[in-house]
């Protein structure tokens, strides 16, 4: 059952950068290039989630300090993504033959189309904001977020619609093995117009929680390998400091089409492959 | 609202921020000792890394559960242990 270790951890680390620029997080990457290579899905999923807990881990403090995390939406839309990861986690098992596989396959092929997205930005700075601090607003789905052109405030808005995005990244998570931060993120976005920052920190958070209670059940099943896993989430802390470092550096919009290109090369392999 | 300053309730999270690094670092050590060490001292070692990423998120919430209600926000403290109880499901099922 376990993969090698040295390999793993490398393949992880690239997966966890290249995951980390182009903001759909690493297991997206890993988890159907361990299949396409003859892992059996139910093998790859434990194994790409730990990459997604440790990535959240390492992204924790950063986001926090920035202030760019609203716990309290975190939660609120954790409540549907928690208990649809649940279900499906535990009825992964019983999916039959080539279900897993194709369920990647269109995973991977929604993020590399999530990749030629345009944000529109739909929170405008508010300049009598400005002795606001960059934070969630206790007791609301709202809060002020600095950005470039002065203090942005916003609220969460079409909460249900917002709500039953997250069921489905929940889902995801739960039966494939990868983070659903790649619905979140532009269901917070587009949806309930969350400005992007916050949105993606926000679903870090949230990611982290929903991959804990997918490992609760996989661990339940028998399906975690620790030697995987420890390299495979070692690649992931090392991925994800990285990615983050060039991410500043580079220019996001191109590295995401192309990152879009490399997964819907991805999604192919995976379904002509067998 | 800027006319009255930074609310009371806003905190900067100076000690979860704190408490987060240093389960970066043990993760990170435990990792390294899962992967280099041999035998059951590396498997418990390895198992410790994924029980730390388990848990970091579930505590982080529990930490705000009790934080929001100390504060006076019941609504989301209970939203929290809404949060918490699915994670006990999870556990319960599993077991």
């Amino acid at each position: 059952m376990s993969l090698d270790p040295p390999i793993l951890l490398a393949v992880a680390a690239v997966a966890a950068t290249l995951g980390t620029v182009g903001g759909f997080g690493g297991a997206v990457l890993l988890v159907p290039l361990l299949v396409a290579t003859g892992t059996d899905p139910l093998v790859a999923a434990p194994v790409g989630l730990v990459t997604v807990g440790a990535g959240a881990l390492a992204a924790a403090p950063g986001q926090l300090a920035a202030g760019v995390v609203h716990h309290r939406l975190g939660l609120t839309i954790e409540i549907p993504a928690s208990l649809a990861a649940l279900a499906a986690a535990a009825w992964s098992v019983n999916a039959p033959g080539d279900t897993l596989r194709y369920v990647l396959a269109a995973i991977v092929l929604a993020a590399g189309v999530a990749g030629f997205t345009r944000p529109i930005p739909r929170n405008q700075p508010q300049p009598e904001f400005v002795a606001e601090p960059p934070a969630e607003w206790p007791g609301t789905l709202g809060g002020t977020y600095a950005g470039p052109g002065g203090p942005v405030p916003y609220r969460a808005r079409r909460l249900p619609g917002g709500l039953a995005g997250m069921v489905v990244a929940g889902a995801i998570t739960g039966l494939a093995g990868v983070g659903g931060g790649f619905v979140k993120t532009p269901v917070m976005r587009e949806v309930m117009w969350i400005p992007i920052k916050v949105a993606a920190a926000t679903a870090t958070f949230s990611v982290a929680l929903t991959t804990s209670i997918a490992l609760i059940v996989y661990a339940g099943q028998g399906r975690i390998d620790p030697e995987s896993a420890v390299a495979a989430g070692l690649g992931g802390l090392v991925g994800g400091v990285l990615g983050a470092r060039i991410q500043q550096r580079l220019d996001p919009t191109g590295l995401r089409r192309l990152l879009g290109v490399l997964l819907l090369g991805v999604a192919v392999v995976l379904v002509v492959t067998r | 609202m800027s006319e009255q300053g930074p609310h009371p309730l806003v905190g900067r999270q100076r000690r979860m921020i704190l408490a987060l690094r240093v389960s970066l670092a043990l993760a990170a050590t435990l990792a390294l000792g899962g992967l280099l060490l041999p035998g059951e001292t590396g498997r418990a070692l390895a198992w410790g890394f994924v029980g730390l990423v388990i848990a970091a998120p579930v505590v982080r919430t529990g930490w705000l559960a009790l934080r929001w209600w100390r504060r006076g926000d019941p609504r989301f403290a209970l939203v929290a242990v809404g949060v918490l109880g699915v994670v006990a499901l999870a556990a319960v099922l599993s077991w």
